[in-house]
């Protein structure tokens, strides 16, 4: 009896397989892979990515596709943990056999897939995680073609700190890598600038942050640079403002979106009126005609204009993979990594080219310009930098 | 800093207290732990987001409906899955567990990832006794909380139900010998622990709005009450909300923030250690 | 008799030695997914010792599952000990914190264990995310592999080895005189002691061996992700070990490896799905955890029972195996 079972559960297994391995059913696309978080904490970033997905599929489609056949993306779940995503962009290349990965949006599982994409050999341009040694590993097959921490914090953040005359500053870190990790750059660049500052770190997790308030009110800064993502940031938001910290202080959100997403508002009220977030979009702020007719073609999609910026970055992903393919002539791996490395294409956010020289992260980066916006009564008008500002900061 | 802390603390031992009664109330009739407690409070802010900011109902008739329908929501699920667990205490369980994954995805598929928040009753922020600014919302939550938490100990004390309650989770044999039905009171007592659990959720979701999975910090901690208050022990469970909500405060301003929730598990670990009745508890052969 | 159990012998070997050669005749993702089932037949089968022979309900399983991880995968990523040495040093470490969780509560009884469990779980999740230096926070941390030659074909020996080992730990415990004293224990507290069962020792050995394996399970699973992530230890593992073990069959011997292949091999399928599948796992772990607590197992076997009885002896009540 017990060994009949036994052998009932080995014959599941194996009959399980047999089913599992089913055909699949071939089309003749060229696919692509998309790595994002569709469900967990950072969903929003995958719904922003969908629609990016939808948008540049269209327009690849319309221009002829990928190697005279049509673009297909295979967007893979990632639900913001880095185990996930590693089995994950391996599930995309084994099982879907994709010619190469894009996306990611979390630092910590982009730094588990590039351990995936370097051993399996597959070029993969990471979008929006920011975490330096992505790049900085200089691995070969792995490309970025959007902001780095230390990107943000050299050519935006701390730049627009000195613009605006702060003297003290203090960082608020989520205990994650991108956290930790754009605090450490931050106050480097803070130092080498010659801003007193203080930090702490917070539990990402965290809804109460009175006690660290406390702690940031006594040091009485002109501005927090927040480096916390997801819905802790509005939480930081609203009780800043309860405690009074703002508006005598600025609040800046460092990574951006969360002050863009739909329930922004609810959840901090008039708190969240004057905060300054960091961004790569701003509707009047349209560095190339691409922007102005991804716009367009956004808002005859989705009745609306976009909101969260991760949709055009992904998107701009999406344009640069096609045209490195097309160029390559074929999606072998070696000659798609060549012709990334050359790549010099108009997009969205202005002409993406990646590094090539080795050592930093600089190498195989784009770094795509970023703007400092702050909330002005429901609007949002662009402060930094000064040639594509729209007004002036209010405190 | 101090003063602040303590008053924080308070405000979140407050609802802490409210929280655990729930599951202390469940625990001592009913010898059950409701793994999905935190999934009711959650729920309980669901609703109150749905009734205030999306139907424009008075936030105060939204909050009353909101746990009424958890408390219903609690008998249905009394009925249906905690019936048959009876006198199996981690067949309950195990099934609770399970049933908090349920709610867990099921919110997160109804009501998406973003937190929901029901709209404040007041705004802005008090100069508290000249030394900080606290944001009115919390004292009002704290206020509103203190106030639950006295109703309940009144209908313990006062009313026939309460009366039945003390009977049954001192001796339940007893009880039923006196003729008390306990199947219902099982049923009765079950909503009430879900309604408690939905008093806290509606009183603090204006302050830490509600999301999927916010519900599995609230349900450990007002697991770690009724330990440290004593299984069962109202009182206890009281006492045992404001010390954890003191402590990790104290914690958080002068140790450090990064480890505020630890020290409440230090605690649980110590109490089981030193006194494994609780604070108040009767300690057991 | 005597031919069946032979004929049944010889099945199983031979359903054995398929299953060994089966990943020869499939891709790597295939070979991934038989890989992760494997782990979670041995994380369903080690819990299901306690869970299904003790009565005693662990939330920690998955937390001793990311000691083992962590501790082999800190020697080896940090300190340069190889990584099977790392393995041993995992399963021991989970080893003796089973054993210090175990006498601290397991003589207080049922809902402390589950209790203390769980804030043990969450402990862990605390330090590993603010001991950023050492366990690399959520982040997770880079460990290097059990082979110098990654092979997903070799990692699935392994891994097939580490599941007979557990399910041979398991199954000479529970035949064994103190696998007597297991069910004793569970079916009555009261009158095993008064038979001089020592219900506090039998319990804190169970809870031992349990998360010995847990951590040999995890340390295991680091090595082949070569990733170490705080989901490891985290209460959704939890939840899909507990999942698999109810559904297949709760303190049966073959219910942990029906419910972790059939859930490993379904949660690919629906994977498809999103958001769906975590609820659509929930629901059908709901339905059978209610109205069949022994799981897949006990459905086919009350199936299979009343088949024999029908057939075989229409007029004999049934006889247990």
């Amino acid at each position: 009896m017990k060994k009949r079972l036994f052998f009932l559960s080995v014959m599941t297994a194996v009959v399980g397989m047999a089913l599992v391995c089913a055909p699949v059913y071939a089309v003749d696309t060229v696919k692509i892979g998309v790595v994002g978080p569709r469900t967990g904490d950072a969903a929003a970033t995958g719904k922003a990515f969908e629609e990016g997905i939808q948008l540049a599929t269209a327009y690849v489609n319309a221009k002829g596709g990928i190697l005279g056949k049509p673009l297909e993306i295979v967007f893979e779940d990632t639900a913001g943990a880095p185990d996930k995503a590693a089995s994950g962009f391996e599930r995309l290349v084994t099982r879907d056999k994709v010619a190469m990965v894009l996306g990611e949006s979390h630092s910590s599982s982009a730094l588990a897939e590039i351990e995936v994409a370097n051993r399996l050999k597959v070029p993969f341009v990471v979008v929006e995680a920011w975490a330096d040694p992505i790049t900085a590993k200089n691995y070969r097959y792995v490309f970025r073609a959007g902001p780095s921490n230390s990107g943000v914090v050299k050519d935006t953040i701390a730049k627009w700190v000195v613009h605006e005359g702060f003297k003290k500053a203090y960082i608020v870190a989520e205990n994650t890598d991108w956290g930790l990790g754009i605090a450490e750059i931050s106050e480097a660049a803070l130092k080498a600038a010659g801003v007193s500052y203080a930090s702490l770190v917070t539990e990402r997790k965290s809804q109460d942050h009175y006690m660290e308030l406390a702690k940031i009110k006594e040091f009485d800064p002109d501005v927090v640079l927040a480096f916390i993502y997801g819905t802790g940031l509005h939480y930081f938001v609203a009780q800043a403002g309860e405690v009074g910290l703002t508006p005598k202080a600025v609040v800046l959100d460092g990574a951006g979106p969360p002050s863009l997403w739909p329930d922004f508002w609810t959840n901090v009220g008039d708190y969240g009126n004057l905060e300054c977030f960091v961004s790569s979009m701003h509707k009047q702020v349209e560095l190339t005609p691409l922007a102005t007719q991804y716009r367009e073609a956004y808002v005859k999609a989705f009745g609306q204009a976009p909101t969260d910026y991760k949709s055009r970055s992904i998107y701009d992903a999406i344009l640069i993979a096609a045209d490195a393919v097309n160029r390559a002539g074929a999606t072998d791996a070696e000659k798609v990594v060549d012709a990334l490395e050359s790549t010099a294409l108009l997009v969205t956010r202005g002409t993406a080219r990646f590094g090539t020289e080795k050592g930093g992260p600089e190498y195989h980066q784009w770094m795509p310009p970023m703007l400092v916006i702050q909330w002005q009564n429901k609007e949002q008008v662009v402060l930094y930098p000064p040639e594509g500002a729209t007004g002036k900061l209010k405190r | 800093m101090l003063a602040l802390s303590i008053t924080n603390g308070l405000v979140i031992g407050i609802i802490y207290a409210l929280t655990a009664l729930g599951v202390s109330l469940v625990v001592g009739i009913m010898n059950v732990i409701n793994f999905a407690h935190g999934e009711f409070y959650i729920l309980a802010g669901y609703f109150s987001y749905l009734f205030a900011h999306t139907m424009g109902l008075d936030p105060v008739v939204a909050m009353v409906l909101s746990i009424a329908a958890v408390f219903l929501i609690g008998i249905v699920v009394e009925y249906t899955l905690i019936r048959p667990t009876y006198g199996d205490d981690l067949y309950s369980l195990i099934l609770t567990f399970i049933l908090s994954i349920v709610m867990q995805s099921t919110f997160l598929l109804v009501f998406g990832p973003f937190p929901n928040k029901p709209p404040n009753w007041v705004k802005g922020a008090t100069n508290v006794f000249g030394l900080f600014l606290y944001g009115n919302q919390r004292l009002a939550a704290l206020i509103a909380g203190a106030a639950v938490i006295a109703l309940f100990f009144a209908m313990l004390k006062l009313t026939w139900f309460g009366r039945m309650i003390r009977a049954t989770s001192q001796d339940r044999e007893m009880a039923e010998l006196n003729g008390i039905n306990t199947r219902r009171l099982n049923m009765l007592s079950f909503g009430m622990g879900c309604a408690l659990a939905a008093a806290a959720g509606v009183i603090l979701s204006p302050v830490f709005p509600v999301t999927p999975s916010a519900g599995v910090p609230v349900a450990l901690t007002a697991f770690v009450c009724v330990v440290l208050g004593g299984m069962g022990s109202m009182w206890g469970c009281v006492a045992g909300g404001l010390v954890l909500g003191l402590v990790e405060n104290l914690g958080a301003a002068f140790v450090s923030t990064g480890y505020k929730h630890v020290f409440m598990y230090l605690i649980l670990i110590l109490v089981l250690l030193i006194r494994p009745s609780g604070l108040f508890g009767r300690s057991e052969t | 008799m005597d031919m069946r159990m032979t004929k049944n012998r010889w099945l199983l070997a031979a359903g054995l030695v398929a299953f060994a050669l089966l990943p020869w005749g499939l891709g790597v993702y295939h070979q991934h997914i038989m890989i992760v089932s494997l782990f979670y037949v041995m994380m369903a089968a080690s819990w299901n010792l306690l869970a299904g022979y003790t009565g005693q309900v662990s939330f920690g399983h998955a937390a001793f599952a990311g000691i083992g991880a962590y501790a082999s995968g800190i020697l080896a990523a940090k300190a340069g000990v190889n990584p099977w040495v790392g393995v041993a040093a995992g399963t021991l470490l989970a080893a003796i914190f089973g054993f210090l969780v175990g006498i601290l509560c397991l003589k207080l009884g049922g809902i402390y264990l589950s209790l203390t469990t769980l804030g043990f779980s969450e402990i862990l999740h605390i330090i590993i995310n603010n001991e950023y230096e050492i366990t690399r926070g959520t982040m997770g941390l880079q460990v290097p592999g059990l082979l110098s030659e990654y092979s997903k074909l070799a990692y699935f020996y392994i891994f097939l080895a580490g599941a007979l080992l557990t399910l041979g730990v398991v199954y000479r415990l529970i035949h064994s005189d103190l696998g007597l004293n297991f069910r004793a224990v569970q079916n009555d507290e009261r009158a095993a002691a008064s038979l001089g069962v020592d219900v506090v020792k039998v319990r804190v050995l169970a809870f031992t061996v349990s998360s010995a394996l847990a951590g040999m399970a995890g340390a295991l699973y680091g090595h082949y992700l070569l990733l170490i992530t705080p989901q490891i230890p985290s209460l959704d593992q939890q939840f899909l070990v507990l999942s698999m073990t109810v559904i297949g069959g709760m303190g049966s011997f073959v219910g942990p490896v029906i419910g972790a292949f059939g859930l490993e091999i379904l949660s690919e399928y629906i994977r498809a799905y999103g958001e769906y599948h975590v609820l659509a796992f929930g629901l059908v772990a709901l339905a059978v955890a209610r109205f069949a607590p022994r799981g897949m197992v006990g459905i086919f076997r009350s199936v299979w029972e009343r088949r024999r009885q029908a057939a075989v002896h229409p007029s004999l009540p049934a006889e247990s195996p």
